[in-house]
């Protein structure tokens, strides 16, 4: 691949953590539910479509496109069963209690992950043998990949702010502030909990399933611990509650992380991580938070 | 008079301590009912057993003939209650409009369209026209605690819950509050009012109908003339507050 090739690839990767950024800012930014295992439902993507395309037995394997609809779909499953559980039980979970269960489902999903044996391949994960193709055209690497992470990102942009501008949406903050006041406005707080919770969770599984098919492997590190915190700090640092903020934080951090790890090998590390430190001390609700908020309070 | 909600025979303890003992009462339409008693005597756990955020051990809660007493609290608002809190609870990064909107949203689907008109005719009920754009943690705290009226009142609830309404607020905030509650009555934007109050003048202004409460039992009920003149009553609350 020629050097603007691997860059227009390299920012087709950005959209679809962008994605899964989004999901998390719809979470935390307007749901004010803080989630530590994002990546749970991010990786199971990759996962759930390497196992229906490659692995035989009942009807699989089947095609890569039906594979991408089935794994969204039982990802909806599991989450609304995650969700239901976590707030719909007797003793509904929030705040820190809520951020400990997410923490713990995606530190399991990583150890069955590794334990799977030939379901999930264990260590060594799963490698993939289709590549992204739609009518014909290469949709999988360079130019192609870039216009399908593109337009996706745009289109989950697009359903998210829709989203956040409706009834739903208002709710949604109105829980982020005040649950016990929403509840005795009359609004049935579990269920839109476990809606919102379906929503996000479907889109990380969406954008995690384009990542790993793209990647050509998934491993136990996608639905782990590691990848659900990364993305709190680019939500962090573009701002949540803004959805665009998420967008910039992930293109900027990712970015920078690319370029300085190739150029900067012992220190680049230190540089992110210092910069981060006064991102937040300077702009507590993030670059684009402050902006949009901060500045005209 | 129709009786919207009635409670029968209701107890609620704590360990071994009776925060609620027995207490059977009845709401009626066009009535202001005041709930007093000293601190510790019941009114709050009474309340919110009430609206469903403290569950019941014996006894029922009748709202319109339905026992909601199993009920969580948002279905308990559908019916038909409505409550406002001793420390304000508004939606604090949201706009004056967003909040007053979230309470207009909740109606149901069929009373909904004409929700942009009321939020507009509301932001005027509660003096907040001027105010309409702005985030509702810069309000004061009067403000904000008509604000949470306005919001609830959106809600359309036949029956409106106060837990003292008038604390920390002026003397002046205080009556216009007492008006606003005489005016909601008489306008038939709630049917009934039940407000939890310490400040005994705001409780003369505004009820007919006085329940006292003494260690988790109802000691007596009346006007507020009535009331005064038993012994135990002003023995155990009035005598102090008189």
């Amino acid at each position: 691949m020629s050097s603007d090739l691997f860059f227009i690839d390299r920012f087709g990767r950005y959209f679809v953590w962008a994605i899964f950024a989004i999901s998390v800012d719809l979470m935390w930014g307007y749901g004010g539910m803080l989630t530590f295992g994002h990546a749970a439902f991010f990786g199971s993507g990759g996962y759930l479509v390497a196992v229906f395309t490659t692995r035989s037995g009942w009807f699989l394997p089947i095609p890569l496109w039906p594979a991408l609809l089935l794994a969204l779909c039982v990802i909806a499953i599991f989450s609304f069963f995650v969700a239901s559980l976590v707030f719909r039980g007797r003793l509904p979970l929030r705040g820190v209690e809520f951020a400990v269960i997410t923490l713990a489902i995606a530190y399991l999903l990583e150890q069955y992950a590794r334990a799977g044996g030939d379901v999930t391949g264990g260590q060594n994960g799963i490698l993939f043998r289709d590549n992204l193709k739609m009518f014909g055209l290469d949709l999988h690497r360079g130019r192609g990949f870039y216009a399908l992470t593109g337009v996706s990102l745009f289109v989950i942009y697009l359903i998210s702010r829709l989203f956040v501008k409706s009834r739903s949406g208002l709710i949604t903050r109105g829980i982020r502030d005040n649950e016990d006041r929403i509840e005795l406005l009359g609004y049935n707080v579990p269920i839109l909990k476990v809606g919102l919770f379906v929503m996000v969770s479907v889109f990380a599984g969406f954008a995690g399933s384009l990542f790993y098919i793209h990647d050509g492997i998934v491993s136990p590190s996608a639905v782990g611990v590691t990848a659900s915190t990364q993305v709190l700090l680019w939500v962090a640092l573009g701002g949540r509650g803004t959805l665009i903020g998420p967008i910039v934080g992930t293109i900027i951090l990712q970015h920078l992380t690319a370029t300085l790890s190739g150029t900067l090998l012992d220190t680049w590390l230190l540089i992110i991580g210092v910069l981060l430190i006064a991102v937040v001390m300077v702009f507590p609700s993030g670059v684009l938070g402050y902006l949009v908020r901060g500045s005209s309070k | 008079m129709t009786v919207l909600l009635e409670a029968f025979e209701v107890e609620k303890s704590f360990g071994g301590f009776t925060a609620v003992n027995k207490v059977s009462f009845q709401l009626k339409v066009g009535e202001i009912t005041g709930l007093v008693g000293s601190n510790g005597a019941g009114k709050t756990t009474l309340l919110n057993s009430l609206y469903g955020k403290t569950s019941i051990d014996h006894g029922a809660i009748f709202l319109n003939g339905v026992d909601v007493a199993t009920m969580p609290a948002f279905q308990r608002v559908r019916l038909g209650l409505g409550m406002v809190f001793q420390i304000t609870s508004v939606f604090n990064e949201l706009s004056v409009t967003e909040n007053l909107r979230l309470g207009a949203l909740a109606k149901s689907k069929e009373q909904r369209p004409s929700s942009e008109v009321e939020i507009i005719s509301m932001l005027k009920t509660i003096g907040l026209e001027s105010r309409e754009n702005d985030i509702a943690s810069t309000l004061s705290h009067g403000e904000k605690q008509w604000l949470e009226i306005g919001m609830v009142l959106l809600a359309k609830p036949q029956i409106l819950l106060l837990d003292e309404p008038t604390s920390g607020m002026t003397k002046a905030e205080a009556i216009k509050t007492s008006d606003l509650c005489k005016q909601l009555l008489s306008s038939g934007a709630v049917k009934s009012i039940v407000v939890v109050e310490h400040n005994i003048d705001f409780i003369r202004r505004v009820s007919e109908k006085v329940l006292v409460m003494h260690r988790g039992s109802i000691i007596a009920s009346g006007t507020i003339e009535e009331v005064q003149k038993d012994q135990l009553v002003r023995d155990s609350f009035l005598g102090r507050m008189i």
